[in-house]
């Protein structure tokens, strides 16, 4: 073989080694945490932790000293575990319900329990209710439906101030001179240096005083700060992409400097402002601190998941999948937005 | 009416400008002049002199910094090493970047949730490193429990995981905008892939390593979340943790309002001078300057 064949190959090969170990350290703990989100309480507090949630469990029912001894197969143990022995049938199904997320009826065990009149031990599988740790966790955290509806609001109103306001900005940068200039845009990188938390402590009293405390367009308020930053950043590098001469020409054609702006520009800046409404979507969706000082009553989604997780009571899987409900809009987002983000950097340089 | 057009410019800025007053000055003006004021009203400088002296700012300090300076410099080298290594098309690169960009959107609370679980004694991380074979059966790290120095090198890497891929992606976006050419005169002339990368790459990617770097250093300096949602509070004193600690646990003191406005403005203070001084140390103000005529 061609000795240079043999290195472009060997090259090629550790190449993808590289890349494959990466992308396995980035997924690796998602993929966890994704798992974790979908394993009964039984599993989630085995260790080792099952490498795949089981999508079904295996049962034995026989007579116990009590009433009737119900055994769950254990793929590690490679034989059955006793799980509860009662004569209650209701308390074998709140057992399977909360304990192994299988959603079954009394009915159905009680048919089970029937063929132990003719046969000693009874064996039968049960399907899991794969996402009930979801259910669960919207039923059983407080406020956590509304707290996502009001997540949802706020991140709306955050784009539509921060998009209004950074757009207008962002135009002025593209396309005019004007003293003051670099030392605004230097200024805008910087509104960052100051801890959103000392931002949102004294927004406690200017919120109240304006009637907008504890309520969700307080919070957009504070959250636009730092997208209209870089809601600037990102349009002036958009308009200076689009050509003056397609403007110049709508002008001889007799269009006024608005009506250019709303047929010409705006529509080809369009994907890029969509860019920079779900980096402003992100921004909202995501914060914690500021929404756990300015919320009282009303809290977001984020705080919602937080409480969760500092908490002491929650179970780790019903956490996992808080964690995941408030994760995986933003991986959706992420995908949308994947063309921007080389554009943007392209554009955001110091 | 018809407005002069050198006012267009003004009127378009100006909402940024209000904006920015109202709900960016006007909050940072009334924390600095909390952290000037007793619990009474007047003005003091006591609280300064609290937090200085009997508090724990100096451990609080020492923290953060060792995990910003370290924690940044890590990831920038990896990140840059990642991102030269990587920068070519190849089969599958736009799944890998999609992979890439998953840690930088996950939410602080999604990304400790991932954590959390990971750690803890029967956590995933010891279950997969039992499945790897690291572990023999019944052995356990304790990851949580360990020494400070053990538990700020967790906090690293915890931190390192969810900011290298975002930091990669800068660069090598700053990388692909460069052009080829310069680096293809440099081994016309006989240089070898270190110099070039070394005399000409990375000269070249400056503008992008200096937004990279401050970027990250702004917010590294900032680090609490993820620590108290491991660790509880007071457990790794930071900075920022003070803030929040004193604003939200403790509340016997009738001062304690008053000492996290304090401790908002030194790390506003001690962020803006590294912000600085970094900036400074890598030229971009001469840059500006320049730009600036």
């Amino acid at each position: 073989m061609d000795k240079r064949f043999v290195t472009k190959l060997i090259r090629k090969t550790i190449f993808y080694i590289l890349i494959t170990g990466i992308a396995l350290t980035i997924i690796t703990p998602i993929y966890f945490l994704v798992s974790l989100s979908l394993l009964s309480s039984r599993e989630a507090y085995q260790y080792p932790l099952p490498l795949v949630p089981a999508l079904s469990s295996k049962f034995k029912i026989e007579k116990g000293r009590k009433g009737y001894l119900l055994s769950i197969y254990d793929p590690r143990l490679g034989g059955y575990d006793t799980v509860i022995d009662t004569k209650h049938i209701d308390k074998i199904v709140r057992y399977m319900r909360t304990e192994l997320n299988i959603i079954t009826t009394e009915k159905k065990i009680k048919s089970y329990i029937d063929n132990l009149k003719t046969r000693k031990e009874v064996y039968f599988k049960l399907r899991k209710s794969i996402f009930n740790n979801y259910i669960t966790f919207f039923q059983v955290t407080r406020d956590a439906v509304p707290a996502l509806i009001r997540s949802l609001e706020i991140a709306g109103l955050t784009i539509l101030i921060s998009l209004t306001i950074g757009g207008m900005g962002g135009y002025a940068f593209a396309r005019y001179m004007f003293r003051g200039k670099n030392l605004l845009k230097i200024s805008v990188l910087f509104v960052r240096v100051f801890p959103a938390v000392a931002i949102a402590m004294p927004m406690v009293v200017i919120l109240a005083r304006i009637g907008f405390y504890d309520r969700p367009i307080g919070l957009s308020l504070v959250y636009s700060v730092g997208s209209i930053a870089l809601t600037i950043w990102i349009t002036a590098s958009i308009f200076m992409g689009i050509s003056t001469e397609l403007e110049e020409a709508a002008y001889v054609f007799g269009a006024t400097r608005l009506r250019t702006f709303l047929n010409i520009t705006l529509p080809l800046a369009l994907p890029g402002l969509a860019a920079c409404a779900m980096y402003a979507f992100i921004g909202a969706w995501n914060e914690t601190v500021s929404a756990l000082i300015l919320t009282q009553f009303n809290p977001t989604f984020s705080v919602v998941v937080y409480q969760s997780l500092i908490g002491a009571s929650g179970q780790v899987n019903l956490t996992a999948a808080g964690g995941i409900s408030m994760a995986i809009p933003m991986v959706i987002f992420t995908l949308f937005i994947r063309r921007y983000i080389n554009q943007m950097w392209g554009g955001v340089q110091v | 009416m018809k407005l002069k057009k050198k006012w267009i410019p003004y009127i378009l800025i100006a909402p940024t400008i209000l904006y920015y007053f109202f709900f960016w000055l006007s909050p940072v003006i009334s924390a600095i002049y909390n952290s000037f004021r007793n619990p009474k009203g007047g003005f003091t400088f006591n609280n300064y002199i609290e937090v200085f002296t009997h508090t724990s700012f100096g451990l609080a300090f020492r923290n953060t910094a060792f995990i910003a300076l370290v924690s940044v410099f890590i990831e920038f080298i990896i990140a840059l090493a990642l991102a030269l290594l990587i920068n070519k098309k190849f089969k599958g690169s736009g799944i890998f970047l999609f992979l890439a960009m998953i840690p930088m959107a996950l939410p602080a609370v999604g990304a400790a949730a991932i954590w959390k679980t990971g750690l803890t004694t029967n956590g995933w991380m010891n279950s997969l490193l039992y499945y790897l074979g690291f572990l023999e059966k019944g052995a356990r790290i304790h990851f949580l429990n360990g020494s400070t120095f053990s538990v700020m090198w967790l906090i690293i890497f915890v931190d390192a995981w969810q900011v290298i891929p975002s930091m990669m992606i800068i660069l090598l976006a700053g990388l692909q905008n460069l052009s080829k050419e310069a680096q293809e005169a440099g081994y016309v002339f006989g240089a070898n892939r270190f110099r070039t990368l070394m005399d000409i790459t990375i000269p070249m990617l400056k503008p992008t390593i200096v937004t990279a770097v401050i970027l990250r250093l702004i917010s590294a300096i900032q680090i609490w979340l993820i620590v108290v949602l491991l660790f509880g509070f007071d457990r790794i004193p930071l900075l920022l943790e003070r803030v929040v600690y004193y604003k939200e646990e403790v509340s016997r003191l009738e001062n304690s309002y008053q000492i996290a406005s304090t401790y908002a403005v030194i790390v506003a203070v001690i962020v803006t001078t590294a912000a600085v001084l970094y900036l400074k140390l890598s030229g971009a103000f001469e840059k500006y300057e320049e730009v600036g005529e």
